[in-house]
């Protein structure tokens, strides 16, 4: 017998991709040895694919229903839904795991051969174990925790921040957003998680809409629309206490509203602004290629930026 | 998948009457490796009776020679969960690296653990299940099997498309040979060795003295695993390649197809219960197929995600050493 919950048919949807899109590939160039994972990538493109349709289909009508800004022409929106593909649905998920994987598979080697078993949280703190709901959220406060330390960080150094602009150059900024960020800086974060993930254990892969869930919050955050959510704000980000950080006077180093999912980070560490507008979003010292340029326009002046910004001699503190 | 038991009530009350001394119905434990969980299944009823966590991948199993612990790897966890084989009641687990596949000797002293990530062959002592012997034979071992005097092991190294064999008294290498694309699946069979090669769309015989291949039989696109039934009398190998996936029945001697059962699901690990009908884990299906080899007709089980390893408890009632492929 055959039920239909969310979750079993995108398992389905994973697994006819799977039979039919992905293992002939495999078996044509005999890569059969990755069968077993290549169900792991179906899963996660068909989950970043229900993200985008999931994200699009709440967004878009609140985005019409009561928008902050309106834009005569949306050219450079467009750049950021090729982001959102390439990142969520596209090769780059695929790429991203594999690597890690690969990686992962390393560092677990060279530490058994020493007689050391790399630790998960689960195994660390034996009550998670068996509480899989509770895991789930352990994980996702401390991954939610890095992200807002990385973050904070890609706005303290020069040279990051040079290559962070480009998520921040967006002076039309909506649910698209989210994926917008230089290829080099897509790479730090991915160290960034990797270091997490090996000294906390790779977080299962059995929360799928769990998953979905946080990144859904992530996109929305980044949404044209005039929301809040009142006093749950100072637990979870709205779209105006991310647009506070994304607002032209806190672009660079002083910046605020850091966290991706839980605010309550900016209210520990004291970086939080709940002030009650809707300001303009952008970075005024960025390039013009960096906030409506194509893809590959931005991806360079990122780069030049952040070689720019390396290579730039420091500037002295002017003394009173 | 959030709700670890599917009904609470049920299986405390199932663990309470093996405890009792009452005999415990059959079980099927299902181990969904992207589920991270192992489904237990009533198999007079067919209905879920509980959903036992485990840490990242539960993919195969193995009976301690006394019959008292069902092992099942969790590869990616680095652990092995112990189970009442009966019951199918947690009963803890052990820290072993990387255990995909896994396996006792026949002369029970040895537990032979491939560890498909890391590419090794560990060999445990089978009572303290401490680190005897570790081989770096090739890349991505997958699948094992014995001679039946446990003088010999053989493991299938799938990216290295080889077979490699080690001797158990001197635990040094044999010989690694190469068999084809993708080996996965391993039986000692006659005197002989079955491996399923997964890219050759079939089965590879091989001569266990000096591993050359004896003979080769197409099976289906993605021959992947290899089973005797427990009167030695049908070969099974699940095929689970792109598009067409299916169960082939074999002879055991000459090898010739018997029957080709049609399975839409990518079947696995398979499991023959005692009125012979075969518990199939289908990994693309999220589903168990219980196949009536007789007509052909099959009912479905919905399970976790990506269900690998299948163990029936009926096995508990028959004689010899009880392996996930065989009978021995």
């Amino acid at each position: 017998m055959t039920t239909f919950s969310l979750d079993r048919i995108f398992s389905i949807l994973a697994g006819f991709m799977d039979q039919y899109a992905v293992l002939p590939v495999l078996y044509h160039f005999h890569w059969m040895e990755w069968d077993d994972l290549a169900f792991n990538w179906c899963l996660v493109c068909v989950y970043g694919l229900f993200a985008v349709i999931a994200t699009y289909a709440i967004c878009w009508p609140l985005e019409h229903w009561r928008p902050i800004e309106h834009w005569p022409d949306q050219k450079a929106v467009l750049t950021d839904v090729f982001y959102t593909l390439l990142n969520r649905v596209g090769i780059i998920p695929v790429i991203t795991f594999l690597l890690f994987y690969q990686v992962q598979t390393f560092c677990s080697g060279w530490l058994v051969d020493r007689g050391f078993i790399p630790p998960t949280l689960d195994t660390v703190v034996p009550f998670l174990f068996g509480h899989p709901f509770v895991t789930f959220w352990v994980y996702a406060l401390i991954l939610d925790f890095a992200d807002y330390w990385r973050h904070r960080l890609s706005h303290s150094f020069r040279a990051w921040y040079a290559l962070h602009a480009l998520h921040h150059a967006q002076r039309q900024m909506s649910f698209w957003s989210d994926d917008r960020n230089h290829f080099f800086d897509d790479v730090i974060s991915f160290l960034w998680f990797f270091t997490i993930g090996l000294l906390i254990g790779i977080p299962p892969l059995q929360f799928p809409l769990l998953i979905l869930l946080l990144r859904f919050i992530e996109s929305l955050s980044h949404a044209n629309i005039r929301l809040n959510f009142g006093p749950l704000e100072w637990l979870i980000v709205s779209p105006r206490f991310h647009r506070l950080h994304h607002a032209l006077r806190a672009a660079g180093r002083n910046s605020c509203n850091y966290a991706g999912v839980f605010s309550l980070w900016d209210v520990i560490f004291r970086t939080a602004d709940f002030s009650p507008v809707y300001l303009p979003t952008g970075d005024a010292r960025a390039p013009e290629a960096l906030a409506t340029g194509s893809y590959l326009q931005q991806q360079i002046c990122g780069a030049k930026m952040f070689v720019k910004a390396l290579f730039a001699p420091r500037k002295k503190k002017a003394t009173v | 998948m959030i709700t670890r038991r599917l009904a609470l009530a049920t299986p405390f009350a199932l663990y309470a009457t093996q405890a009792c001394g009452a005999a415990a119905p059959p079980i099927c434990m299902v181990m969904n490796s992207a589920g991270a969980n192992i489904s237990v299944i009533d198999m007079t009823t067919r209905q879920i009776i509980a959903t036992e966590p485990a840490l990242r991948e539960p993919s195969h199993w193995a009976l301690t020679p006394d019959r008292q612990t069902l092992y099942i790897c969790d590869a990616s966890g680095n652990a092995v969960f112990a189970f009442d084989p009966r019951t199918g009641a947690p009963k803890g687990r052990h820290r072993i690296a990387d255990p995909y596949q896994l396996g006792y000797s026949p002369d029970q002293n040895y537990l032979v653990v491939n560890a498909l990530r890391l590419n090794h062959v560990d060999v445990y002592d089978a009572t303290t299940l401490s680190l005897v012997k570790r081989f770096h034979a090739g890349r991505m071992p997958s699948h094992l099997d014995f001679s039946p005097d446990s003088r010999w092991c053989f493991s299938s190294q799938q990216q290295s498309n080889t077979l490699f064999s080690f001797d158990m008294a001197s635990m040094t290498p044999r010989w690694t040979v190469p068999v084809g694309h993708t080996p996965a699946g391993v039986l000692w069979l006659n005197g002989k060795l079955i491996v399923c090669i997964m890219g050759e769309n079939g089965i590879a015989e091989i001569d266990p003295l000096d591993g050359h291949i004896t003979r080769r039989q197409q099976t289906g696109p993605g021959a992947h695993n290899v089973f005797l039934d427990e009167k030695n009398r049908i070969l099974y190998i699940s095929n689970r390649g792109p598009g067409d996936t299916s169960l082939t029945a074999l002879d055991p001697v000459t090898l010739e197809i018997r029957r080709r059962y049609a399975i839409p699901g990518g079947p696995d690990d398979i499991a023959i219960a005692p009125d012979g009908k075969i518990w199939i884990a289908l990994r693309f299906a999220e589903q168990v197929a219980i196949l009536d080899p007789v007509t052909g007709d099959y009912d479905t089980i919905d399970v976790g995600r990506s269900p690998h390893g299948i163990y029936l408890s009926t096995c508990l009632t028959q004689k010899g050493q009880v392996t996930a492929e065989r009978l021995r």
